[in-house]
């Protein structure tokens, strides 16, 4: 392609220029200055299935590997922390008092004050995971609310809720960014840390999910979006048109899966000849069933 | 002197939880293990679609997620009366076998190493105050390279998991008849060649690192015995044409094996946060509150009993039942039995691989019965799995799991205690202020307190008999 066709027919390409320029001139800048150092995380598990660490110990470049070594000084997870017991209280709360980013996976429970869910236990007093998420939440640089549970209350919340679960923005009256997804895509939470680490705080929308992964509707970017738009519809689970009337809640969730894909970008629900069940939106699962129907347009019986 | 000790969170596992002990000599005398969350999925089940347990109930837990999507398809073809073809059963049995890697793998490497291998410090995370780490340096080393090598061999077992199942953890692939999608040549050689990595690296390094362990921790062969009361529900069995692969549903208990009978099942809950239930004839319909307050309860986990006794599931359970192990139950056998397992596991489904038939379709529109009952019985990766199901007005009018952790870490029931409970008695301890020897045992039989606690029926002696058909 000959540039200077471009740059004389295209009037912004000068300015597109420059912009890239000083975007690598920041970095460069920035990463000279030592801005790309290290900043301590801590990543709670409250009530939920600790579903969100076992996806991001499946996030590669960014591994957790990279992570541990490279972007934070990561200070505790009940998955992973060596310590036990009273040590890794000591460890958990050590934290209070530094610069630190919090990520928490799960919904808080608080029914019975919080008792429903116990995290750990300090000088003998057990310690909910309200408290623990009050404590520490309020204190935090950053909070990332880390999968449906902990955005929204999710499956935890589901009716009739039994454990009088709520989302972590709930029990804090602070900025909490969110990453719904059940679990979350670990590319969703390490690239939202990445740019806390290096710009700070990602652009958000109205519901403070980051406008990177949750702008766009999968609907709008499914590859099976033309039989949508000709009126090919799957009848069963398997089949490889547009799955609407199985279901499908691509049409109203916000997540960048369709261009992204999961476990080393290798499948997706879609790909999987399955309808999306929302599991990123809001209202999840609640107001996303149900999951599976073999054809929305009939009358299903409730 | 008698001395109390809690330890809690007990970290490493999946879920919540804390140990108490009595230490008397230097030597446990008493012991609990309590479960520390509450959701209650049974009452949320109540009311929904019936298909969508399958997606559902995988919320239970994130890193055994592909167990309860098996379990709860099961009860459903149970319920509509549907027979899966034996291609449909080789598909599923692969995702469940990549799953039992990623969750071998990891349960070995990142939650059992760091009680026996002395991690660099210069991870926060890693950086710990246990002590009585024995291996020389040499070993050490290896061990600490290979706890970094794994993470790589775990994610890829995901990666496999998806490769058919859409996403993990939370696949969206098995379900009723099978699985959704098809599996074409381009996806078998896929997971057929991440397998034989995942493979080697078992066989090379995860099975010389774990007898590495045994090698300088020898005295736990002598801990965390238990009752010796062994059951599988079976799984990877019974194939029209390959027979049982690895084991079928056995008990073993008195020396003896037997087979297993699921009408021999029953669940208590005299020490578990639940209301007692007063009319214990329709047991299982009933739906009494959780109950905190209730003096001499401790844990979430209720007591399920085989013929009234405490049993002990999963990997080591499963290769004594299969006689492929017999060197004893020690919380040091079933250490080297997970491990011996994973191995296993890799080469069934590579056996699953080579008899699948390409691009065969398994769907087709299912229709929910009016009314059904269903269970759905099956061995998964930390032991033994059930799920049973009502179906009314073509909703779900009943729901109840039983997942392994809840048979290994039951609280106790009739004077008996748990099996994990039993397995801590005895424990001797070396330095009371770092009672390592406990968390060790416990660790060994994987706990999963995300799927040990999550039901919410109650009642004293629920008799599963009754959801059975």
């Amino acid at each position: 392609m000959d540039t200077y066709n471009v740059s004389t027919t295209c009037p912004e390409y000068k300015a597109r220029q420059n912009i890239a320029a000083n975007l690598l001139e920041t970095i460069n800048t920035k990463s000279r200055q030592g801005c790309l150092k290290k900043r301590n995380l801590v990543w709670l598990e409250l009530t939920g299935c600790s579903g969100n660490i076992i996806s991001l110990l499946d996030g590669s470049n960014p591994d957790f590997l990279y992570l541990i070594s490279k972007m934070t000084h990561f200070i505790y997870n009940n998955s992973l922390s060596a310590n036990e017991g009273q040590k890794a209280m000591e460890q958990l709360f050590s934290i209070l008092g530094s610069d630190y980013i919090l990520a928490v996976e799960g919904a808080v429970a608080t029914k019975n004050n919080g008792l429903y869910n116990i995290i750990g236990r300090l000088n003998g007093k057990p310690i909910t995971a309200l408290e623990a998420v009050k404590t520490l939440g309020e204190k935090a640089a950053f909070v990332i609310a880390v999968g449906a549970c902990a955005t929204h209350g999710g499956v935890s919340a589901a009716r009739p809720n039994p454990a009088e679960c709520v989302s972590v923005q709930s029990v804090l009256n602070r900025k909490v960014i969110k990453l719904p997804g059940c679990p979350c895509h670990p590319d969703w939470f390490m690239g939202t840390l990445a740019h806390i680490l290096l710009y700070g705080e990602p652009e958000l929308d109205s519901r403070d999910r980051p406008v990177l992964f949750y702008s766009t509707l999968i609907h709008d970017r499914c590859p099976r979006r033309s039989y949508f738009d000709k009126g090919i519809f799957a009848q069963k689970l398997g089949d490889k048109t547009c799955m609407f009337k199985l279901g499908c809640r691509g049409p109203v969730t916000r997540t960048d899966c369709p261009i992204r894909q999961w476990n080393e970008y290798v499948n997706w629900p879609i790909e999987d000849d399955t309808p999306c069940i929302g599991c990123a939106q809001f209202g999840f699962p609640d107001a996303m069933e149900p999951f599976i129907s073999y054809n929305t347009t009939r009358e299903v019986k409730r | 002197m008698r001395k109390k000790i809690a330890i809690n969170p007990v970290t490493r596992i999946s879920g919540f939880m804390e140990i108490q002990a009595d230490i008397e000599d230097n030597r446990v005398v008493d012991a609990k293990t309590e479960g520390l969350m509450f959701r209650g999925f049974e009452k949320m089940l109540k009311g929904r679609n019936p298909f969508d347990a399958v997606y559902f109930t995988q919320r239970i837990c994130g890193i055994c997620s592909t167990a309860h999507s098996i379990a709860s398809t099961l009860a459903l073809e149970d319920a509509m009366g549907v027979i899966p073809s034996e291609q449909g059963r080789y598909l599923r049995d692969i995702l469940h076998g990549c799953e039992f890697l990623q969750n071998h793998i990891r349960h070995f490497y990142q939650y059992t190493i760091p009680d026996f291998v002395k991690l660099p410090e210069d991870y926060p995370l890693l950086k710990t105050e246990l002590n009585d780490f024995r291996l020389p340096k040499e070993k050490n080393d290896r061990l600490v390279k290979d706890y970094f090598d794994s993470l790589e061999l775990s994610r890829s077992s995901h990666e496999m998991l998806a490769v058919l199942g859409g996403k993990a953890p939370h696949n969206h692939g098995i379900f009723v008849g099978g699985i959704t999608t098809q599996a074409t040549t381009d996806k078998i050689i896929k997971i057929k060649s991440i397998l034989h990595s995942v493979y080697q690296f078992i066989n090379d390094r995860m099975i010389p690192d774990v007898y590495t362990i045994a090698e300088y921790y020898g005295d736990y062969f002598y801990m965390g015995r238990g009752y010796a009361n062994l059951l599988s529900f079976g799984c990877f069995n019974s194939y029209k044409n390959l027979g049982t692969l690895y084991v079928n549903p056995l008990v073993y208990t008195g020396g003896k094996i037997s087979v297993f009978n699921p009408d021999n099942i029953t669940e208590e809950t005299d020490y578990a946060w639940y209301k007692d239930r007063q009319d214990t004839d329709k047991s299982v319909e009933a739906d009494p509150e959780a109950d905190m307050s209730k003096a001499q309860a401790y844990s979430w986990v209720k007591a399920p009993r085989y013929n009234n006794l405490p049993f002990e599931t999963g990997p080591l359970a499963r290769l004594w039942l299969s006689g492929e192990y017999r060197n004893g139950i020690s919380t040091m056998d079933r250490t080297i039995a997970r491990v011996l397992e994973a191995r296993k596991i890799a080469s069934i489904v590579n056996i699953l691989l080579e008899n699948l038939i390409p691009d065969v379709s398994l769907q087709k529109e299912y229709s929910i019965p009016e009314s059904a009952v269903g269970k759905g019985l099956i061995d998964t990766t930390r032991g033994a799995l059930g799920h049973w199901l009502k179906i009314n007005n073509q909703v779900i009018s009943f729901y109840q799991i039983i997942t392994p952790s809840a048979w290994n870490l039951s609280t106790r029931s009739n004077n008996k205690k748990g099996t994990a409970e039993q397995a801590l008695t005895g424990t001797p301890v070396k330095d009371i202020n770092n009672p390592v020897e406990l968390g060790r045992t416990v660790r060994s039989f994987d706990p999963c307190i995300s799927c040990a606690t999550h039901i919410y029926t109650g009642g004293k002696h629920i008799n599963t008999i009754q959801v059975v058909p």
